[in-house]
């Protein structure tokens, strides 16, 4: 049978965010996968190089919903580190708190994601009920359901209460008991074993070459988690385990994030029980230093987060560079649909947890070629924009 | 029966087409209540299923270009036209006054022609996605069908009658076939699921797959009524199955006016269908949507097996004489 | 079987839908909503201006004598604010020296009109 090319999106009832896939497909195999990425570039890079660090960090929230205090973090303590900034423990206990509850969030909403894409809708609604407990704690520490706005440069900008501490660890079991069924669930439900097990497998090898992170490769035995391996906040002092599985398909993906739930689940137990007393920030200078460069990582609930840094003795960065997990797991995406089902096309792209929006890069497309590329700083800066073989097809 | 207004009654009104209509929207709505509890949603007012028609039918139809129109329009009323000529046949308040040896292969034909209809449609659209949603359907159709008739069979085979009404009958006498044939009623049960294509079989019109399939490209009163046409297959499998399997409107002890016969044979029927719709709704709730490759391998290799072995075993209760 | 019995029991449970007009979840009391400007604190130094990241405040000129740390002192702006342009961050409430601009736990609701202020 002669190869046929089916298009996907950009709008689409499997993606929630525009993106375009060419599946090259023989028959109901897949052959092929091209993606193009960037319906959705919003500059938030350039609009971050001028505002100053107390109004850049409201922004880079609003790079992804889902994952708002991970950007926020993750520029703050690069931006710390730079200023040579040691912030009190209870901020880091804070934010360890919240980056945590904001992890079960986040994984509670994939595995509703991963049920529904399978048209298991049941699971979809239960794990957001379920979501909605996570949300109410994130509301009460924060003030607000999902960009929470907890850092600024030295701190913390909200304080625990022991009252709501207290409030949020009655909550907990609930939750862990909810996780427990959500365990059961996963392991004994027959067609979702059907269309997870053995389903977009990815080995060891392929993840190191493709250069896959987050639980996308911990589902493959690759045992690297940025918080055990890059220790930053209070990880390394707090007990809890990197979850991996070996199973390398969807369902080991799902094993790896209920068990990321668990572990999550602990940690919070654990910071608010051994909450320290102290400050929630301290008084941070208003410029960086000139010439500073960081590259800071940060384990977000998709998978490593990098935010490259460079100052210039203002109070403004002088470049930033964001690599959100889901662009370095979407080659892996495009290998492990090469062999599979037409069908699974959904499933196997939610297993990695794909944010389109965070990930989106400037592409320059000529509408009547189909061709995309890129273009320099000075095109843009002179706003001429010629296209170039691009290096973004996958 | 010598009546002439009476067959005319019968169809028009009661249990024909008005009460097949209303009965239809009701069963859609008890379907989506209970999956909305079980989900531990709230779910629509009772009124939905009527609000959702009424405004179907008031919408702009749009055509998709280069369609042929005469034949969109109609295939979806030759789908509901031959769902509701089948209900005719299924027993309600009593034994169906049109009753013929053999009108339980009329029914199963009739209750096909939705899906192929649905084929036509996808096949129509000039969509890729309808395309392969039609070409899914009739795939599907191959699957399940066989274990389905095979299932819907024995029964009849069991009663000795090609007649629904005296299959009721027979049960009424004897036992009802769910307990006889337990196999068989499972069977039955996932074949009408495949059937109805609601989860785990709803392959064809998989939403984030194929967006909705051969539906994808209907619209206004053409989905209306396509929509209208998939209730009343619910309706007319759910009491086939009743029939069949849970003997039917039949009620246990004989009742003496001729009203009140009729109206606890109405309440039966009503209470079985509901039973039976509770379970279909349970299998949509527990369940996600397979592949249609796995759906192959299951169906032939377990859920055909499974009737035949359901067949086998009725005839050897048939030539041992062990039920008279 | 996990999912049977959860099915069951969610069928026997009130289900967990808040139905809005008539049922309403309750705010927690660090909720941030709408901005609330207090007239009597404001002493029109425009710091909320600065730091706002949505740029939704604006200084309007409005004359008033005010006491700020016992000290009387006349004013000559007022923050103006854009109710469906801010992003409820609350910068400006951790940075007014003068305690008087407020995010309260009211929610904003929602509106058409893009440029409306804020009372």
């Amino acid at each position: 049978m002669a190869h046929v090319v089916i298009p996907v999106g950009p709008q689409h009832p499997a993606l929630k965010e525009p993106v375009n896939f060419r599946v090259v497909a023989d028959g109901e195999k897949i052959v092929r996968l091209e993606i193009d990425l960037s319906y959705n570039h919003r500059g938030i890079e350039k609009a971050a190089e001028s505002r100053d660090f107390i109004r850049v960090l409201p922004l880079l929230e609003r790079v992804c919903g889902i994952c708002s205090h991970s950007h926020a973090t993750c520029f703050a303590k690069g931006i710390e580190e730079l200023m040579q900034l040691e912030i009190p423990q209870r901020a880091q206990y804070i934010r360890t708190i919240v980056a945590e509850l904001e992890r079960m969030h986040s994984h509670l909403l994939w595995l509703g994601v991963a049920a529904h894409e399978i048209g298991f809708n049941t699971l979809f609604m239960w794990t957001w009920r379920d979501r909605e407990t996570v949300q109410d704690i994130l509301e009460e520490i924060s003030g607000n359901r999902v960009n929470y706005n907890m850092n600024e440069i030295g701190g913390v900008r909200c304080d625990i209460s022991p009252e709501q501490a207290g409030s949020i660890l009655k909550r907990l079991p609930l939750l862990e008991e909810r996780i427990g069924e959500y365990v059961k669930m996963a392991k004994s439900q027959r067609t979702m074993l059907m269309r997870f097990c053995g389903v977009g497998k990815l080995s060891r090898a392929e993840i190191l070459r493709y250069g896959a992170v987050g639980p996308t490769a911990r589902a493959s035995g690759v045992d690297y988690d940025a918080r055990r391996d890059d220790p930053y906040l209070i990880y390394n002092t707090i007990p809890w385990n990197v979850v991996t599985d070996e199973d390398g398909d969807v369902f080991g993906r799902t094993k790896v994030r209920i068990g990321e739930l668990r572990e999550s689940l602990g940690m919070v137990r654990y910071c608010l029980e051994n909450l320290p007393g102290g400050p929630i920030r301290v008084q941070a200078p208003k410029t960086a230093p000139s010439g500073g460069e960081i590259l800071s990582r940060y384990e977000a609930p998709r998978g490593e987060l990098v935010h490259f840094i460079r100052t210039n003795g203002t109070d403004k960065v002088e470049r930033l560079d964001i690599r959100t997990p889901t662009l370095a797991n979407w080659t892996s995406v495009a290998a492990a649909l090469v062999d599979q089902n037409l069908a699974d096309i959904p499933v196997i792209v939610a297993a990695i947890d794909p944010c389109l929006s965070c990930t989106s890069r400037l592409v320059v497309a000529d509408r009547k070629s189909g061709k995309t590329g890129n273009i320099s700083w000075n095109e843009l800066r002179n706003g001429v924009c010629r296209i170039r073989p691009g290096s973004n097809r996958i | 029966m010598t009546d002439p207004l009476f067959p005319l009654l019968y169809i028009l009104v009661f249990p024909g087409f008005l009460f097949l209509l209303a009965y239809a929207l009701i069963l859609e709505y008890i379907d989506r209540w209970i999956t909305a509890r079980m989900q531990n949603r709230v779910g629509p007012p009772w009124f939905q299923p009527f609000a959702d028609l009424i405004k179907m039918l008031s919408k702009e139809v749009i055509d998709p270009a280069g369609i042929d129109r005469r034949l969109f329009d109609a295939a979806p009323l030759v789908a509901l036209a031959a769902v509701m000529t089948a209900f005719i046949y299924v027993p309600v308040i009593g034994s169906s006054p049109f009753a013929f040896e053999g009108d339980i292969v009329l029914v199963l034909y009739l209750l096909s022609i939705p899906t192929i209809i649905l084929f036509l449609l996808g096949w129509l659209s000039r969509n890729v996605y309808a395309a392969m949603g039609g070409i899914r359907t009739v795939t599907q159709l191959f699957i399940y069908e066989v274990p389905f008739f095979l299932a819907l069979l024995t029964p009849a085979l069991m009663a000795g009658s090609w007649s629904i009404s005296s299959i009721v009958a027979w049960q009424q006498q004897h036992l009802w076939c769910a307990i006889l044939q337990p196999i068989g009623f499972i069977v039955a049960l996932i074949g009408l699921q495949a059937k109805l294509e609601r989860p785990p079989f709803d392959i064809p019109e998989a939403e984030t797959e194929i967006v909705a399939g051969p539906w994808t490209e209907l619209t206004g009163r053409r989905l209306a009524i396509m929509h209208l046409a998939v209730d009343v297959s619910l309706v007319v499998g759910s009491g086939l199955v009743a029939a069949m399997f849970l003997g039917g409107p039949a009620f246990p002890w004989s009742v003496e006016p001729g009203w009140l016969a009729g109206l606890s044979g109405l309440i039966v029927f009503l209470v079985k269908t509901f039973c039976v719709l509770f379970l279909l709704s349970a299998i949509k709730v527990a369940t996600g949507r397979i592949r249609i490759d796995q759906l192959n391998d299951i169906g032939w290799k377990y859920i055909a097996t499974a009737a035949l072995v359901q067949v086998a075993l009725v005839l050897a209760i048939q030539s041992a004489r062990v039920i008279p | 079987m996990s999912v049977i019995s959860e099915m069951i029991r969610n069928l026997l449970t009130r289900p967990v839908t808040i139905l809005y007009p008539k049922e309403k979840v309750t705010i927690p009391p660090g909720f941030r909503g709408r901005i609330v400007v207090s007239d009597e604190k404001c002493i029109g130094c425009g710091k909320c201006a600065v730091v706002c990241p949505a740029r939704c405040i604006a200084m309007v000129d409005n004359q008033k004598e005010v006491s700020f740390k016992g000290k009387q002192l006349v004013r000559r702006k007022k923050p103006k604010v854009k109710l469906f342009k801010c992003i409820r961050c609350g910068l400006c409430e951790r940075y007014c020296p003068a305690d008087a601009i407020h995010v309260s736990s009211e929610p904003a609701l929602c509106g058409t009109d893009k440029d409306a202020v804020s009372a």
